[in-house]
C-alpha cells in the first residue's frame, strides 16, 4: 500500500496510543532527571484527546482530522509538548487540506509542512537535547522514502528507525534548551523525553500501519 | 515513596484546589467554568486589564494575585505545567479591550510556548495586548542571556506595580514600561534544603542530601545550582544577598525592595531571621531596604528553602509599591 487514507490515518494514531500509551512511566523517569518527571503524565492526557479526537469521528477527512487532533493536544495542559505537537499537527492539516489521500510528494510535503509548524514555535534546534532530535531524521527519512514511493511499511518503518536512533542519539547531549539545560553536564547519559516521546510516535504510527497492512 | 498528601483522584486535582481557593477568597475572585480565574468585581472597561498565566500546585500563586490593584485573570494550568493555548486564548478574548491588556508571562518554555501560540492567534483576532517576560533568576544564566533566564516570583512585583498603574488608569503602553523597569531592576536566587513530591504522580521532584542545601533550585524543584553543606540563616543570607546585589549593580544611596518567599516547608521563622540580615547587609552597604515582604508566595508544595528577590525602587515604584490592592494573596489598604 502506497497511499494513506482515512481510515489508514485512524489506524495510525491508534498505534501512537497505544505505544505512547506503553511508555508513560518510563517517559516520566526521564523527566525526572533534569524536569520535574510528569512528561508521561503529559503524554498520556495528550493521547486521550488524541482518543476522543479519533472516536468523535467527523467529517471523514483527513485534514479534519489532523486539526481535530492539533486542537486537542493544544489544550493539554502540559507545558511546552502540547503546543509544539499541537502546532506540528495543525500544520500538517493546513498542508493536507483538500487531499483524500496522503501518498508520495503530498505524504512527504506534509509532514514536513508538520516540522516547519513545529520549529517556528521554539528556538531548539538539532543538537539541544530536545524532541527536535528526533523528528527532524524522523521526517527527513519519511519524506525520502516517500519521495522514492516507496510502500507505506516501509516509509514509516524509515521514520520510526530513524526517531528512535535520534532520541537515542540524545543521550550523548547536554541540554541546552528548556528545563533540564539548568542541570548542564548531568543531563548526558539519559534520553531527552521529548525526543523519546516523538520516538515512540513514529513507532506507533508504523505499528498502527503495519498491523492492518 | 509514599506521599503524605490529603488528595483525591490526582485528575482532579487542580479543578478540585480551584474550586476550594475561590470558595475561600470568594469576595477577591471567582472561578468560571471555562476555569479561568477572574476578579470577583470586573474592572472599569477603559482600564488596562492584566492578564497572566501558569501552572498549578504554586499556591497561592498565580491566581492569589487576581484582584483589585494587581491581575485581572489569571490561567492556571495543571500541575507544575501551563495551560495550554486555547484557554490562554479564551483568557485574552475575555479580558479584550480598547484600552488594551498587558500580557505578563514568566520566562518557563511551556508558558512561553503557550503564550506565544495564543498571542499570535489574538493577535489575528484584533485583540490589542502588549506582552511583557519575566526572567530574572540569576542561577539560570547571566544577565547578558536573558533568553535563559527563568522567571520566579519576581512576576510578583511587576503584578504589583503594573497592575496599580493600570488601575490609575494609565495607558497600555506605561503599564508595560512600568512593568519592564521593574523587571529590570530586579534579581531573584533561590535556595532549597529540602524536597518535594509531585502532588499528581507521587514522583520526587527534588532530591537534596541530608545536610545539604542547594543554591539555585527553579521553582520545580530543577537542578541546577551549587550543592553546599547547609548553612545558618545569616550566611545564607549573605550568599545569597551578595549575588543578587551584584547582578543587579546595587550601589550605596539606592533603595532597593527585598521579597522573601518561603518555598513550603520554610517556616516564616526562618525568613524573619534572613530577612533582619539582609537588612543589616544592606545598611553596611548605605543601600536602603525601602519596602519588604516574608511569606508564602509562589510555593513548591512541601519544598524546604526560598526565594530571594531584590530590585530597585525610584519614587514612582514606591509610590505603586504602596497603592492599595484587594487580591486574596497580597493586600494592601
Amino acid at each position: 500500500m502506497k497511499a494513506l487514507d482515512y481510515p489508514s490515518l485512524i489506524r495510525a494514531f491508534e498505534g501512537v496510543i497505544a505505544s505512547v500509551l506503553e511508555q508513560k512511566d518510563h517517559l516520566s523517569r526521564l523527566d525526572s532527571v533534569g524536569g520535574d518527571g510528569d512528561h508521561g503524565t503529559t503524554m498520556a492526557r495528550a493521547m486521550g484527546k488524541v482518543a476522543d479526537a479519533l472516536a468523535a469521528h467527523g467529517e471523514e477527512k483527513i485534514a479534519v482530522l489532523l486539526q481535530e487532533i492539533g486542537w486537542a493536544i493544544l489544550g493539554v495542559d502540559g507545558g511546552a509538548i502540547g503546543p509544539l505537537l499541537g502546532m506540528m499537527f495543525l500544520s500538517m492539516a493546513e498542508s493536507a487540506e483538500g487531499l483524500e489521500v496522503l501518498e508520495g510528494e503530498q505524504l512527504a510535503a506534509v509532514f514536513e509542512a508538520g516540522l516547519s509548524g513545529l520549529l517556528a514555535q521554539t528556538k531548539a534546534r538539532k543538537g539541544d537535547k530536545t524532541l527536535v532530535d528526533a523528528l527532524v531524521p524522523a521526517v527527513e527519512a519519511l519524506a525520502a522514502a516517500a519521495r522514492a514511493e516507496e510502500d507505506l511499511e516501509a516509509i514509516f518503518s524509515a521514520a520510526a528507525e530513524a526517531a528512535t536512533a535520534g532520541a537515542e542519539f540524545t543521550k550523548t547531549l547536554q541540554a541546552r534548551f528548556g528545563r533540564a539545560r539548568h542541570i548542564g553536564e548531568e543531563s548526558i547519559g539519559s534520553a531527552d523525553p521529548g525526543a523519546s516521546s516523538i520516538a515512540f510516535i513514529f513507532n506507533g504510527f508504523k505499528k498502527g500501519i503495519s498491523d492492518h497492512a | 515513596m509514599a506521599m503524605k498528601k490529603l488528595i483525591n483522584d490526582p485528575d482532579n486535582l487542580v479543578q478540585e484546589l480551584l474550586e476550594g481557593f475561590a470558595l475561600a477568597h470568594g469576595e477577591q475572585v471567582c472561578l468560571t467554568d471555562d476555569r479561568l480565574v477572574v476578579r470577583a468585581r470586573e474592572k472599569e472597561q477603559n482600564k488596562v486589564a492584566l492578564v497572566t498565566l501558569g501552572g498549578a500546585g504554586h499556591e497561592p500563586a498565580l491566581s492569589g494575585f487576581v484582584g483589585e490593584g494587581m491581575l485581572d485573570i489569571s490561567v492556571p494550568g495543571e500541575i507544575f505545567a501551563a495551560p495550554g493555548p486555547p484557554k490562554v486564548l479564551q483568557a485574552l478574548k475575555t479580558a479584550q479591550r480598547e484600552a488594551g491588556i498587558l500580557f505578563i508571562v514568566l520566562n518557563h518554555a511551556g508558558d512561553v510556548l503557550s503564550a506565544k501560540v495564543a498571542g499570535d492567534m489574538a493577535a489575528k483576532e484584533g485583540i490589542r495586548f502588549e506582552q511583557v517576560l519575566t526572567h530574572e533568576d540569576i542561577s539560570s544564566a547571566p544577565r547578558t542571556d536573558p533568553d535563559n533566564r527563568r522567571g520566579l516570583v519576581g512576576c510578583l512585583p511587576v503584578i504589583k506595580v503594573a497592575g496599580a498603574a493600570a488601575e490609575a488608569g494609565r495607558s497600555l503602553e506605561e503599564c508595560a514600561a512600568i512593568a519592564r523597569r521593574m523587571e529590570a531592576g530586579m534579581a531573584t536566587l533561590a535556595v532549597a534544603v529540602s524536597g518535594a513530591t509531585h502532588p499528581s504522580t507521587g514522583e520526587v521532584i527534588a532530591e537534596i542530601e541530608e545536610g545539604t542545601m542547594v543554591v539555585g533550585m527553579g521553582q520545580h524543584g530543577e537542578a541546577g545550582g551549587g550543592t553546599q553543606p547547609l548553612k545558618t540563616a545569616d550566611e545564607t543570607a549573605e550568599i545569597m544577598l551578595e549575588a543578587l546585589l551584584d547582578d543587579i549593580d546595587a550601589k550605596a544611596g539606592d533603595e532597593l525592595f527585598v521579597l522573601l518567599n518561603g518555598a513550603g516547608a520554610t517556616t516564616l521563622m526562618e525568613l524573619y531571621l534572613v530577612l533582619r540580615r539582609v537588612n543589616a547587609l544592606l545598611k553596611e552597604r548605605g543601600i536602603t531596604l525601602a519596602r519588604s515582604l516574608a511569606g508564602e508566595y509562589l510555593t513548591v508544595q512541601e519544598m524546604g528553602g526560598f526565594q530571594m528577590c531584590v530590585g530597585k525602587l525610584d519614587e514612582e515604584l514606591k509610590a505603586l509599591w504602596d497603592a492599595p490592592c484587594d487580591a486574596p494573596a497580597w493586600t494592601r489598604s
